[in-house]
């Protein structure tokens, strides 16, 4: 995607103002604890995604980006705290300034700002994973297996993939939630056609019989099919339209027929048995606070996800985290699984009850159609109850509250006599009416059957299409659950084995055979690993801490290899193998460079010997790294630079403070002298607790570049390189006049910089000590890089003393050796 | 058709994961015009509210 070329902080965290200039190659940043490293590490994640996420989300309490991420002293100007950052992305052969101010941290000035160059920056903030910490590496490895999910799905992007799942699951069971009640309906509004046709059963050609019967009596054309489109009434409807409306006599007393019997029904000892059943179970929910609650809790939970749609609340428009809040809420409602499992139970049995209910309010609705518009105070009676069984179905489908639930259910069976007696009292109505002449009982009976026929047609027709629509949910999210889960697993398994191969790289010492298993499973990802051969254990289990970090780091690689591919060019590891130990820190640095060739790695480490680790396994080139030495909250991070080193020591001196001076100088000198020892491969005693003295190192680094001198001179000899010869001895002279100058191999009597006498030296005393010390360290430098000699290669037999630019090299290697 | 391709690199896992998804929805026979509608609200508006995804499943399709 991008690599960072270099990077220029102002007054951001704790940096006053702090240039680096990684040239877009791996960099390490080093220095002691509270030294300024992880402020760099900050800078890049906000200059890049906008955002530091050691300042915000879980567990930062009242910490912000923009209170607490500029510098303490202008804490009130934000737009004073400023990243810029030079990058190139090689894709499309760019260069490219981007600088974010704390003011508007979203909000990048991006140089050149085309299209094609904002979309790869878009690309860079939506992963902000390529910061890792230690804390987070962590997180990958110890995690339960729910967390781990979480991670890793968080790092491969797999929320969308199961938000989608999710969302399709719940259509398709929506779908099919909606097909009973219209079934019902459309049963309903069959039963009630056939009652009008004086049929038992539906079929076209009984239908279309019962029809023309009637039609002959008035005299109509025979229908001869039953389309979509058939009226059963053609050819009467301009005839009856000036006629007044009249109660069907013989249609109503059937309608009326049906109403006892669905009445009976609801009566009858089965569904006081159901409604008593049902109500046990109502009243053992109801008795158990935890559940009653749960349900209340569960229903709330459930209705709220679907309105988690904006960036804000819909109440108060507070900006909230869509995805945190989703998870936060999936994650009470999980908990409230075994109370969703009661009311599923409970529900399906109350179903049959809603049936009926329902039954009985189409009945009812009937009956009352027949006394429109004038309906009689006892038809108002039948009419109340039917909208009271349309209430009572509403109360059992929402379940809640219970109380009101149980009430319902107990007095499903109960008709009041009100009800019966208004019914009966229609019933003698419509028997006392005249019989209809025959014509008038066809007209009655063609008109009826049409309505209801259309009842009906529009019923089958919301069911057909409802089914359809269920079908097709249901298709949808079972091939996509289906691909999902061929894709996850796809990815899953590579990454299993990714990981191992990487881990088993760093640990081919003793775990070169190492297997590592993801096991996912119900939104949990299981992470076990195998343990010398002894089974599979979570990776807490058995593997010291130094391990546990390597596979940290390994499943964050082998992730990210997986989510980035070809485009994962740069991440950085922030102090992330601390406890990764120093026989296997080799083959981390070689893993990093053989494996991950075209990524840019910044990495901050505290110890120093890591970072020349870095150096000597070539994952860092020579200048590709900053020491800090301290830091203080005026000047932030101090770094180790020679030029700022003299400067500051000739300061000291300007203002007569020669302690400050001295102690500045000795802690530099000890600096130095562990370098100079360790590129030139000079023989120091060994110290177990690695707590070397200025006074053992300088000496020895000395004694190794004399000796080096003396040795290249005897080679060019054997060569019979002349002047190869007077070159390498008037280095030889030079570096002994300033050695002796400086008298630093007569450490242990030379007062000059011994803390113990520095009270006793002056001004003038001290300033051509450090003369001497300054002009010493050049000599160990090449003239024209000035960069420290270093002797080559690092192990076996030296070849060569050389320089970072190539124009010093020594040859060490005699003639026929 | 916009893919959400990591610039110089293999698509996210998303959409690997829309891709595959169109693809096999395809070759189960269902029809082009939801397939479309899905691509679209996947892919191109990457809209994965349930509200969004019920428009791209449930719209009414034409007979033919």
């Amino acid at each position: 995607m991008i690599r960072v070329e270099s990077i220029t902080i102002s007054e951001f965290r704790g940096i006053r103002n702090l240039a680096l200039d990684f040239k877009g190659r791996n960099y390490a940043i080093c220095g002691p604890n509270g030294t300024g490293k992880s402020g760099v590490v900050d800078a890049l994640e906000f200059v890049l995604t906008g955002n530091v996420s050691r300042l915000s989300g879980e567990g930062r309490g009242d910490i912000s980006l923009k209170q607490h991420g500029p510098h303490v002293d202008i804490r009130n100007n934000p737009d004073k705290a400023r990243v810029t950052a030079k990058i190139t992305i090689p894709s499309l052969s760019k260069t490219v300034i981007i600088e974010r101010s704390l003011k508007t941290p979203t909000t990048a000035h991006v140089t050149p700002n085309d299209p094609a160059v904002v979309e790869v920056l878009q690309q860079v903030e939506a992963h902000p994973e390529i910061v890792l910490s230690r804390r987070e590496l962590i997180r990958y490895v110890l995690a339960t297996p729910g967390k781990r999910a979480e991670e890793v799905q968080a790092l491969l992007q797999l929320d969308q993939v199961e938000q989608v799942r999710v969302g399709l699951q719940k259509i398709a069971n929506s779908c099919e939630k909606q097909l009973a009640p219209l079934s019902t309906t459309a049963t309903h509004a069959c039963e009630n056609l056939l009652r009008a046709l004086g049929l038992s059963k539906m079929t076209k050609e009984d239908a279309l019989v019962a029809t023309n019967a009637q039609r002959a009596t008035l005299g109509l054309t025979m229908l001869g099919d039953l389309t979509e489109s058939t009226s059963l009434k053609d050819g009467i409807v301009a005839l009856e339209q000036d006629k007044p409306q009249r109660i069907p006599k013989t249609q109503a007393l059937a309608d009326i027929r049906a109403v006892h019997e669905v009445l009976a029904e609801i009566a009858n000892a089965s569904t006081s048995t159901l409604v008593a059943d049902v109500a046990l179970d109502l009243n053992a929910l109801a008795c158990d606070p935890m559940v009653s609650a749960g349900m209340k809790r569960e229903a709330f939970y459930t209705t709220g996800m679907e309105f988690i749609e904006a960036a804000a609340c819909p109440f108060c428009d507070t900006p909230w985290d869509l995805g945190e809040l989703k998870k936060h809420i999936q994650a009470k409602i999980d908990y409230l699984e075994e109370v969703s499992r009661k009311r599923l139970a409970v529900a399906t049995k109350i179903a049959p009850l809603i049936a009926t209910l329902q039954k009985v309010q189409t009945a009812i609705n009937i009956l009352v159609g027949y006394a429109t518009p004038t309906p009689s105070a006892a038809m108002e009676v039948a009419h109340n109850y039917s909208v009271s069984c349309g209430t009572a179905v509403e109360q059992l489908i929402a379940l809640l509250p219970l109380a009101g639930t149980i009430t319902v259910v107990t007095n499903v069976p109960i008709v009041p006599q009100a009800v019966l007696d208004a019914i009966d009292e229609l019933d003698k109505v419509v028997s006392a009416l005249p019989e209809p002449t025959e014509q008038d009982a066809a007209r009655e009976w063609l008109t009826v059957a049409q309505e209801r026929l259309e009842v009906w047609r529009d019923a089958m027709q919301k069911q057909e299409v409802a089914k359809e629509q269920a079908q097709r949910a249901r298709c949808v999210s079972g091939i996509y659950a289906k691909t999902s889960d061929t894709v996850l697993a796809g990815i899953y398994a590579a990454v299993e084995k990714d990981f191992a191969s990487l881990y088993g790289f760093i640990n081919r010492d003793d775990e070169d055979n190492f297997k590592a298993q993801l096991i996912p499973s119900m939104g949990k990802l299981g992470f076990d690993v195998d343990f010398y051969g002894r089974g599979f254990f979570p990776p807490g289990a058995y593997h010291s801490e130094g391990h546990q970090d390597g596979m940290g780091l390994c499943l964050y690689l082998t992730l990210m290899r997986h989510l980035q591919g070809t485009g994962f060019t740069f991440a950085v590891l922030d102090d992330v193998l601390m406890s990764v130990d120093v026989g296997h820190r080799r083959e981390v640095c070689t893993l990093l460079k053989r494996e991950f060739p075209n990524t840019q790695f910044i990495m901050t480490t505290h110890d120093p010997v890591w970072l020349r680790h870095m150096r000597t396994e070539k994952l860092i080139e020579g200048l590709s790294a900053v020491q800090f030495r301290s830091w203080n909250v005026d000047h932030g991070p101090v770094r180790w630079d020679d030029r700022d080193v003299w400067i500051e020591i000739d300061d000291n001196l300007k203002q007569n403070d020669v302690r400050a001076a001295a102690a500045l100088l000795r802690h530099y000198l000890e600096y130095v002298s562990a370098e100079l020892c360790h590129r030139l491969r000079a023989p120091v005693e060994f110290r177990g607790d690695a707590r070397y003295q200025l006074g053992e190192l300088l000496p020895a680094a000395i004694a190794r570049l004399r000796k080096l001198y003396n040795s290249a001179k005897d080679v060019a000899s054997s060569w019979n390189q002349r002047e190869i010869v007077d070159l390498v001895a008037a280095r030889a002279s030079e570096f002994a006049r300033l050695a002796d100058a400086s008298n630093a191999e007569q450490w242990q009597v030379n007062v000059a910089v011994h803390y113990n006498s520095w009270d006793n030296l002056g001004k003038e005393d001290f300033a051509p000590v450090v003369d001497a010390f300054r002009d010493l360290l050049g000599g160990f430098t090449c003239p024209d890089c000035n960069e420290y000699l270093r002797v080559a290669p690092d192990r076996e037999t030296p070849e060569s003393v050389r320089c970072e630019c190539g124009k010093t090299n020594v040859n060490l290697r005699k003639k026929g050796s | 058709m916009t893919k959400a391709l990591i610039p110089d690199g293999m698509p996210d896992v998303p959409t690997q994961v829309f891709e595959k998804f169109l693809q096999d929805l395809g070759d189960s026979g269902a029809s082009v015009e939801l397939a479309a509608r899905l691509r679209k609200t996947l892919l191109v508006d990457k809209a994965f509210t349930e509200r969004a995804l019920k428009e791209a499943v449930l719209a009414k399709e034409s007979l033919l």
